[in-house]
């Protein structure tokens, strides 16, 4: 029922009510009385009366009624959570239900704005999080420590490497001030000074040295910068350190290994040249010594090609771009070749050189330069480190079984101490207690290990006893 | 004249030869030993005028061994010409503390060495 109908019922109960009253006013019956009788008035007055209480009932149902509609269908859109327009099937509300529905309408556009604020504010903390997760990603897998403070000298971010570095527990030194972090004077110091000096586009690039709690030292390449908000003010300091212990080490590798090379090349060099000259100005009286001198000549000149040999090939292996040139050889044939051509320097030394080899028929692939030169390298160093009138043995032993062959020299030498032993095949590396007994780049192992193991898949050993000597021997095997 | 003594220390052989046999033919009288603590016993023995020594030897090097002999009364007025294949430069210190009056870097030419010999040995401190 429409307001409008509400209304006329309103004042049809009041002209009934109002025309009843009348009926019953004192005197009414006198004016009224050419009409009706006072019996007939007192009727007509009551009947009328009740007719406006009716109506009067009537309109409070309806509105009652009609407010408990809307009331349920408010409590329904409280209950579904969801905005339901109002109907306006009930002509007296409509006006009402389409205020209500304006009123709906509002707050679902500010309800559905609010969530779309909310939605973007999710989406721009989700790309702000991914961001900082790719940056920290990035700071984390790179092998650098990385350090970062804000204004206040807290540690904002540092990496895995960087708390292995200055010892300390990555989940716990985050917003800590690095002075409580840090245990590195210096390194804090650098941190300060950056922050202080303010520059914003500048950098700093130190060399530190950094030492462990066990003793360590570990030298590092510090670069340091100050970031900067968007306002352009000092937001903090980055610092990234680079290890530079293995650059300097194997910077001075390479300079110990110049200096090596240079003194080895000296070594025959000296000799070629001064039995030269030696000749040259007549020092040679008779023919004896001068065939001598030939011999001197020829064996250190052999002995510079087999270094220089040594020092291409090592590299040329090492960089890949050797050429190998495999096929079948018999091993006792190269063993042969190597000892007539080491021959000559242990007899100088008065050292005995014994042959247990096996017949030449058993052959194996192998590129027969390289293995020569791998002999000839294990034969030199036995006569190195042989002292006068000592014995080497080459031996090889066959297991026909595994189809492998296993070459041993065997030498009455100087031997290497067991903590040197694990490390005789490392480039570059003298046993210190050797050192002294014979001059040497420390290649001529590293380069038969290259040989026997790289170019032909085999094995390669040593044994060694201090003052009774070493055997080095390789397994190679044995091709059909 | 009396003929001075010359002791020649060094590890390889061919070296240890050729010196010898210029000096020899040079009218010297050589004594050789082939590593250091050989040659400082040598020194002792022999009272050589001159030492010439390699710088890198077993036992004892050619610095350990001029200084060792220069510590000692009996030999500290040798003087000493070292050989060296390391390209090793002469500090005064060194001259002070081992009596080594001359370094030829090998290679080095042996009449370059018998010049520096007869050097060496003309010089008042070594007369």
């Amino acid at each position: 029922m429409g307001l409008r109908r509400i209304k006329s019922l309103l004042i049809l109960m009041v002209a009934l009510i109002a025309g009843g009253a009348v009926c019953f006013l004192p005197g009414a019956t006198g004016w009224m009385s050419r009409w009706a009788d006072p019996h007939t008035l007192t009727f007509t007055g009551g009947a009328l009366c009740l007719l406006g209480a009716i109506s009067g009932l009537l309109t409070v149902t309806v509105v009652r009624r009609n407010n408990r509609q809307l009331l349920d269908r408010l409590r329904q859109i409280a209950l579904d959570g969801r905005f339901k327009y109002l109907e306006a099937g009930d002509g007296e509300f409509v006006p009402l239900a389409a205020a209500m529905n304006d009123l709906i309408d509002f707050a679902e556009k500010t309800v559905s704005d609010a969530a779309m604020k909310t939605k973007e504010l999710e989406i721009q903390l989700k790309v702000a999080t991914a961001e900082r997760q790719h940056a920290e990603a990035i700071i984390y897998s790179i092998s650098d420590a990385v350090l970062v403070t804000d204004p206040f000298d807290d540690l904002v971010l540092a990496n895995e490497s960087a708390a292995r570095t200055f010892e300390f527990d990555l989940q716990r030194a985050g917003r800590l001030p690095i002075a409580q972090v840090l245990k590195d004077e210096k390194m804090i110091g650098l941190i300060r000074e950056m922050r202080q000096s303010k520059s914003t586009n500048g950098r700093r690039i130190v060399e530190h040295q950094v030492k462990a709690g066990n003793g360590a030292a570990k030298t590092f390449k510090i670069t340091l910068s100050c970031v900067s908000n968007q306002t352009d003010e000092p937001a903090g300091v980055v610092a990234v350190l680079h290890d530079m212990t293995k650059e300097k080490e194997v910077a001075e590798m390479k300079n110990d290994f110049v200096s090596n090379v240079s003194h080895e090349l000296r070594t025959p060099l000296a000799s070629i040249k001064a039995y030269v000259e030696m000749l040259i100005d007549g020092e040679a009286e008779d023919e004896q010594t001068k065939r001598e001198f030939y011999e001197v000549i020829q064996n250190e000149a052999n002995r510079l090609s087999r270094l220089i040999d040594n020092i291409l090939n090592i590299s040329r292996i090492e960089s890949g771009l050797v050429k190998v040139n495999k096929g079948p050889q018999s091993l006792m044939v190269i063993l042969k070749e190597a000892l007539d051509v080491i021959a000559p320097q242990a007899r100088q030394k008065q050292i005995e050189l014994n042959e247990k080899l096996t017949p030449v028929f058993y052959q194996t692939l192998a590129d027969k330069d390289m293995l020569y030169q791998a002999v000839l390298n294990l034969l030199s160093n036995a006569v190195k480190y042989t002292p006068e009138a000592g014995t080497i043995t080459v031996e090889t032993l066959v297991d026909e079984a595994k189809k492998k062959v296993i070459t041993r020299i065997s030498d009455t030498g100087v031997g290497i101490p067991p903590k040197d032993l694990p490390f005789v095949f490392d480039k570059f590396y003298r046993a210190e207690a050797n050192n002294r007994m014979a001059k040497g780049t420390g290649l001529g192992l590293s380069l038969v290990k290259h040989i026997v193991e790289t170019v032909h898949h085999g094995r390669i050993f040593v044994e060694s006893h201090v003052g009774k000597g070493s055997t080095f021997g390789f397994e190679l095997d044995l091709c059909e | 004249m009396e003929t001075k003594t010359i002791l020649v220390a060094d590890d390889e052989s061919h070296i240890l030869n050729v010196v010898s046999l210029k000096l020899r033919n040079a009218g010297f009288r050589v004594v050789t030993a082939r590593d250091g603590q050989e040659a400082f016993e040598m020194a002792l023995a022999e009272k050589p005028d001159l030492l010439i020594t390699d710088y890198h030897m077993p036992q004892l090097s050619g610095i350990e061994l001029c200084q060792k002999l220069k510590q000692d009364p009996a030999t500290s007025a040798i003087p000493a010409i070292m050989l060296t294949a390391r390209g090793y430069q002469l500090e005064p210190s060194d001259t002070e503390q081992s009596g080594i009056l001359r370094m030829l870097s090998k290679p080095f030419s042996p009449r370059q060495l018998l010049t520096t010999v007869n050097e060496v040995l003309e010089l008042p401190q070594a007369a």
